[in-house]
């Protein structure tokens, strides 16, 4: 178990470097350093200013290890920052990316969070449902909503809530934020109904087929023969052998909860991790794409080791050589 | 080359592709009994999908000349397709309603009264005109991505899976680096590279979009390698190509269909939020529903463009995705349903 | 039989029932929190962080609705006058002006005793104990160094090349820097008392200042009004630099004025509260006249309610803080304000046929309470040709100014107007907007008056007949470049290509991101583009100087982005500036125009009008024109504020209810059925 597990890790190192790698030679073969800084500074300044900019924020050095100099190139001053967790500033306005990080990331985790358990708790129990209930017009009615609901843009969804509940029916404010706690529930329950809803399709239909394929198989046939009923074999040996593909598909998503959702924190105006990156996007921030990415490739590789794990927890047939 | 003269091209490459792959199928008997099925279950959503790539090749079809009359002068020297000629001259000014005889705002006759099954949008143009055009757009996103994306797949996955070894690591590192980046984000970075034509973004797409099959077709393929009759044939001495053209890649194909089907719908609704961006597709319905969204709020409200590029997209989604399902079910072996 | 499944189900959806429930408690669309109801509080919105407030940096609307509030000046604008007239600010009195021989002017200002700067932690630097200081001239001296300091990189270091000394000094510090490395890192207090003061600003005692300024550039004194020569405490600067956990200057300002930011997130949001080291709080019996509310003003303003005895020479501020929100979507927004949750809007174009009917506001919108100000802005928007290019420009002499004359004459600013600002906004003829000197309301420009034969005539003459290039026996393709990549943009830009389309000439869309659209201007690879200006202050040397040769984009990086170069032009520019408005002037200005008119390096199209939108329940507004802030004239009625929310925003739930019935009809009629027949 323990080898397993450093092997997983070093290779996870692996897997980083190489995720820099590729940042870098995207990065920096895009747009030349003298972009970034006029990009920063403004356009009309002259060239003596650019070459300061430059040399303050590490863009005057040559791109790649030349000869006998290995280190002094940016391609290793991209990795001994990016491995220190030295972010440096944005290329837009100079203010720390770590101060935006951590400024971001409790917002995006009071919305991810509960999106993350709410999709979950409805879209399981549904799919449950769904299977338990297979063939009947109830099945079938749950499929077709499923594959409607999977069918409609998420920005459909958005627009339409925003006018219908925001606008029509005054429940909840239409967009902003305030993580003061009594303000903070208002806020949230619009972009939650809306991250629920564009989600669910998908997930029920997902969880359908998983159950279904485990209700066919030869153990579970056996069991309702001898005369199990339909609801304790969904409960407990359905649901419990469907585990793996489960949790792979929920334990993936979880680091991925601290990056925020770029499309419901930009419409609801939820200053986030996925604000902030929409921000960058649109202002072609460079830096901070750039830390946003490695930070999601990162968790990702934490997500998948931590996946590796769980199989070893739930299924005692796997074994971890 | 004109790009007309590509289009067109291609439009006959794809008819000509159809055709033949028409014939493939009836020769084998198990294909023929599924699509059959398929068929049976699903006539309406195919239907549909057929109406939309009609629609689609009619638009891919263009040619130079007859386009004379109209206040568009510069028309005439350039390639019209067949839907572009229908519509031909059918500008307004401004907004009108569907099948109004006078403009929304202000009231002022329109120059074609009646004619205009879907409106028009801010500047004159008729809706269903630009629905339809959106139609191409759709389909070469999901289409010639999923084409790019799927044999890259099979191209890396099958031979990790197959030979193992060093290259199974090699593919596997790749696949996984790839894998960690968040998607959206290393799209937006590589349209940045590439350029926002709509190959580099579909190319931008498939870049993004292979790993998921890749892994797939590798899983497959290792299991498929472990078969009595592979194992045969390699001790038979038949060369490796042989064994992976005849007996490795057929029994891939219901997977390529599926994934291949399942792509398209999830490509064309991600490129409605790059349209949303700004990086996305000129004339897709993503666009359309980008440039009128705000309209919804209007008094009185316009309703119509947006209406109609999201009822588009999503007659197009729900048809892939009901076929989708029902070849997932007949096709693949490990959700095939009890018979009652 | 099928308990195990029910047994597991329910409490999952016990438990979203309850979640919802609780959130149906908070179930109410107020953003802000109840206890802040009852206070005078102004709420705006805001789209896009400010870059910077530094005020010897910011130059948009958006930093300037912040650095406005909280950095003062020598001099001010008056509230309610119309033309534009100066009041005296931080200063004693309106400067002495006295010519002190041919080529300069000297400008005398006396600053009032006993300012002081908002309380802020920078002024315990040295050692000193204390929260604050007093304001001195040194303070306007040292802002007025910065503004030529290289490093600071202002952007309108330009005019300010006026004052004597100016670009000297400016040399002076940039030599210093380069010769001795150690000298850049001294702090820039001292970097610049090495150098030595600019020698045509004066610094006398703590309250005196001399400027001297050129006599081409009497519109100097305009800039006594912006927050560009604001007084700046050295301490702020030298102590908000970033490290250390502390903001940098441009994110933090330390003024005089009567806000001071106590909360910046810039990314979402941004709070001002009053400041009581305001002079006008510390020092009401000095009733100084940016501190009390004007006693008179233009015609129309008593009618308003603008001149009510009740507000008349009153102290200021009334307003207790203002408190900014991000919005990026416009929408939203708009749908606020309507909520009542912001207290003015500008109009956005998808609500403008709701709320505006034939020029004034509809009916709802007047039950509600909410006034309309228009206001036609001193801007102009045009579409404009680079002149160095060889297929548009200069170079082709009179082939090419007759293409660009033809292009002209199929633009119809009114449909133009009809369809992307709802009809408003005066159609420009010319530069110069309405409320300038030089303005004529009768001239028509005969180019911008739509007359497709002659366009067509004028396409054959120089040389496309029917549009048609003969080099390459195709349409003549030009190209459009843009940094405006929205789907939104996009129609307005084929709005403009149909229009040439209609004389055969393809003109293709080039919309790349910010970055590569500098580098095409930069690079001078660009043929047709699109532009605004709007005025810094009310002359019009500040719209003709934008066709000046001297600030071509590709000599010397100026805003003359058509790169248009006319040595009569220039002449006469060089001629207007410095004059008074007199009729030499008027004569002068007309015949610049005519040469543009015939020339056409600009197709101009509109002078934008602002429709703000007012809630009732605000009280003394006046749209300024210019982005200047002036909340500390305002003032609000909390109790009818907190009425009419009350009253707008009542929560409809019977659709919730039906929902849960719906769900509850469809779902246990099926689970009865079948658990009968699995039984």
């Amino acid at each position: 178990m323990l080898a397993y597990l450093i092997r997983r890790l070093v290779y996870g190192v692996g897997v980083v470097f190489g995720v820099l790698f590729f940042l870098f030679v995207l990065f920096f073969t895009v747009t030349s350093p003298d972009d970034v800084a006029r990009k920063a500074l403004g356009e009309r300044v002259p060239p003596a200013v650019i070459e300061q900019w430059k040399v303050n924020h590490g863009y005057d050095l040559p791109l790649f290890p030349g000869p006998g100099a290995w280190q002094e190139n940016m391609l290793f001053e991209h990795y001994r920052r990016m491995l220190t967790f030295d972010f440096g500033r944005s290329d837009a306005d100079d203010t720390p990316i770590i101060e935006r990080i951590r400024s971001g990331m409790v917002p995006s985790l009071t919305l991810t969070l509960p999106l993350f358990a709410l999709s979950l708790l409805t879209a399981i129990p549904l799919a449950l449902l769904v299977a338990f209930f297979r063939e009947t017009y109830i099945d079938r009615l749950g499929v077709v909503i499923s594959v409607l609901a999977m069918s409609v843009s998420i920005l459909l969804y958005i627009i339409g809530a925003q006018y219908l509940v925001g606008r029509l029916l005054h429940w909840f404010p239409i967009s902003g934020f305030d993580s003061d706690p009594q303000l903070i529930v208002r806020f949230l329950a619009l972009p939650l109904l809306v991250g629920v809803l564009a989600g669910i399709g998908g997930d029920v239909r997902f969880y359908r087929t998983v159950f279904l394929e485990e209700s066919n198989t030869d153990y579970v046939r056996t069991a309702r023969a001898k005369g199990c009923g339909e609801g304790r074999i969904m409960a407990r040996h359905v649901f419990r052998n469907s585990l793996i593909p489960l949790l792979t598909r929920v334990i993936l998503a979880i680091p991925f909860l601290f990056m925020g959702s770029l499309l419901l924190e930009s419409f609801f105006g939820i200053p986030g991790l996925g604000a902030i990156t929409v921000d960058a996007i649109q202002g072609n921030d460079f830096s901070v794409l750039r830390t946003m990415v490695y930070i999601g490739s990162l968790l990702f590789v934490f997500g998948q080791i931590l996946t590796d794990l769980s199989y070893g927890l739930v299924d005692p047939r796997v074994r971890l050589e | 080359m004109e790009s007309h003269i590509v289009s067109n091209a291609v439009v006959a490459g794809l008819l000509a592709g159809l055709a033949g792959l028409v014939l493939l199928i009836r020769r084998s008997r198990m294909w023929s009994d599924a699509l059959s099925e398929i068929w049976h279950r699903r006539r309406l959503a195919i239907g549909l999908i057929a109406f939309y790539v009609i629609v689609a090749l009619l638009d891919s079809v263009a040619w130079v000349g007859g386009m004379e009359d109209g206040q568009d002068a510069v028309a005439r020297h350039q390639a019209a397709s067949v839907i572009d000629r229908l519509f031909a001259d059918s500008q307004e000014r401004s907004y009108s309603a569907p099948l109004a005889d006078f403009e929304f705002y202000g009231g002022a006759p329109l120059r074609h009264p009646g004619s205009h099954l879907l409106g028009t949008d801010l500047i004159g143009r008729d809706v269903l005109y630009l629905s339809l055009k959106g139609a191409r757009v759709a389909l070469l996103i999901g289409g010639l991505t999923s084409l790019l994306a799927i044999p890259l797949a099979l191209l890396f996955g099958v031979p990790a899976g197959y030979f193992g070894g060093r290259l199974d690591d090699v593919v596997f590192f790749v696949m996984s680096t790839l894998a960690s980046m968040p998607g959206l984000l290393l799209l937006i970075a590589l349209i940045m590279v590439l350029g926002k034509s709509t190959l580099a973004i579909c190319f931008a797409l498939a870049v993004t979009g292979w790993v998921g099959f890749c892994r797939v077709s590798r899983g497959e393929t290792l299991k498929l390698r472990e078969l009595e009759y592979v194992s045969a044939a390699r001790a038979l001495g038949i060369s490796e190509s042989q064994i992976l053209l005849r007996h490795i890649l057929p029994n891939l194909m219901h997977l390529v269909i599926i994934t291949f089907v399942l792509m398209f719908s999830g490509l064309v609704l991600s490129e409605a939020i790059l349209s949303w961006l700004g990086i996305g597709v000129d004339g897709s319905w993503g666009q359309m529903i980008d440039q009128a969204r705000n309209e919804l709020s209007r008094d009185p409200v316009v309703w119509w463009n947006v209406s109609a590029a999201g009822v588009a997209l999503f007659g197009l989604i729900l048809a892939v995705n009901f076929v989708g399902d029902a070849l997932r079910d007949t096709l693949d072996p490990r959700t095939a349903r009890e018979t009652e | 039989m099928g308990n195990g499944h029910r047994r597991r189900s329910w409490p999952a959806l016990l438990f979203m029932a309850a979640l919802f429930m609780a959130a149906l408690c908070g179930c109410t669309n107020n953003p802000y929190s109840e206890a802040d109801d009852q206070r005078k509080i102004l709420y705006k919105s805001y789209r896009e962080a400010p870059r910077t407030l530094d005020p010897a940096v910011a130059y948009t609307t958006g930093a300037h609705a912040i650095t406005g509030e909280v950095y003062e000046t020598l001099l001010e604008y008056h509230y309610l006058k119309r033309p534009y007239v100066l009041i005296p600010g931080l200063a004693a009195a309106l400067p002495e002006a006295r010519e002190v021989d041919a080529d300069w002017t000297l400008y005398r200002f006396e600053l009032r005793k006993g300012l002081l700067y908002q309380d802020d932690p920078c002024f315990a630097l040295d050692g000193v104990s204390r929260e604050t200081r007093e304001v001195v001239t040194g303070d306007i001296a040292f802002q007025l160094m910065r503004l030529a300091d290289p490093g600071v990189n202002s952007p309108v270091a330009e005019p300010f090349g006026n004052i004597r000394g100016f670009s000297e000094f400016a040399e002076r510090l940039s030599e210093a820097r380069d010769a001795d490395a150690e000298f850049g890192a001294l702090p820039i207090r001292e970097q610049y008392a090495a150098v030595g003061p600019m020698q045509g600003v004066r610094v006398q005692g703590r309250y005196g200042l001399e400027v001297e300024v050129s006599n081409t550039y009497p519109q100097i004194l305009y800039w006594f009004a912006m927050p560009f020569t604001a007084p700046v405490p050295w301490e702020a600067v030298a102590y908000y630099d970033g490290e250390g956990g502390r903001p940098r200057f441009a994110d933090h300002p330390v003024g005089t004025g009567p806000y001071r930011v106590t909360e910046y997130e810039k990314h979402s949001r941004i709070i001002l509260e009053a400041n009581p080291n305001w002079y006008g709080v510390l020092h009401p019996e000095w009733r100084a006249p940016g501190a009390i509310y004007p006693e008179s003003g233009a015609p129309g303003d008593l009618e308003a309610g603008r001149l009510d005895e009740a507000v008349v020479g009153r102290a200021l501020p009334f307003i207790e803080r203002i408190e900014f929100r991000r919005e990026k979507e416009s929408i939203p927004y708009f749908n606020k304000f309507l909520q009542g949750y912001y207290d003015a809007a500008g109009i956005i174009k998808e609500s403008f046929d709701k709320v505006i009917h034939e020029g004034g506001l509809s009916e709802d919108m007047r039950a509600t309470g909410i006034s309309l100000e228009k206001s036609v802005e001193p801007s102009v928007f045009y579409v404009g040709f680079n002149m160095d290019d060889e297929v548009v420009g200069a170079a082709g002499g009179e082939s090419t100014r007759k293409l660009r004359q033809a292009m002209s004459l199929v633009i119809d600013t009114d449909e133009y107007s009809r369809l992307f600002s709802n009809g408003r906004g005066v159609p420009a003829q010319s530069p110069l907007p309405p409320g300038l000197f030089g303005y004529d309301p009768d001239y028509r420009n005969p180019f911008r008056q739509v007359d497709l034969e002659l366009a067509r005539e004028l396409v054959a003459e120089a040389g496309y007949p029917g549009g048609i290039d003969p080099a390459t026996g195709t349409p003549l393709r030009l190209t459009f470049d843009t940094s405006d990549t929205s789907a939104q943009g996009r129609l307005r830009f084929e709005f403009f290509t149909r229009a040439w389309r209609q004389l055969g000439i393809d003109v293709v869309i080039e919309a790349t991101n910010y970055n590569q659209f500098q580098e095409k201007v930069r690079n001078g690879a660009y043929q047709i583009f699109m532009w605004g200006w709007f005025a810094d202050y009310p002359d019009p040397e500040n719209f003709l100087f934008l066709l000046w040769s001297e600030m071509a984009r590709s000599k010397s990086g100026g805003p003359n982005t058509a790169n248009f170069s006319n040595p009569r032009y220039d002449e006469l520019y060089l001629s207007v500036k410095a004059r008074p408005n007199d009729s030499i002037r008027l004569a002068e200005i007309e015949e610049m125009r005519g040469i543009l008119e015939y020339e056409r390096p600009w197709i101009e199209l509109t002078h934008s009008e602002a429709y703000s939108l007012f809630h009732g329940w605000l009280a003394y507004v006046k749209p300024f024109g210019m982005s200047f802030p002036m909340t500390k004239y305002r003032d609000l009625d909390v109790e009818l504020r907190a009425r009419r929310r009350a009253e707008w925003n009542r929560p409809i739930l019977w659709p919730l209810y039906v929902i849960l019935a719906l769900g509850v009809v469809v779902v246990v009629p099926g689970i009865l059925t079948f658990m009968r027949e699995r039984q």
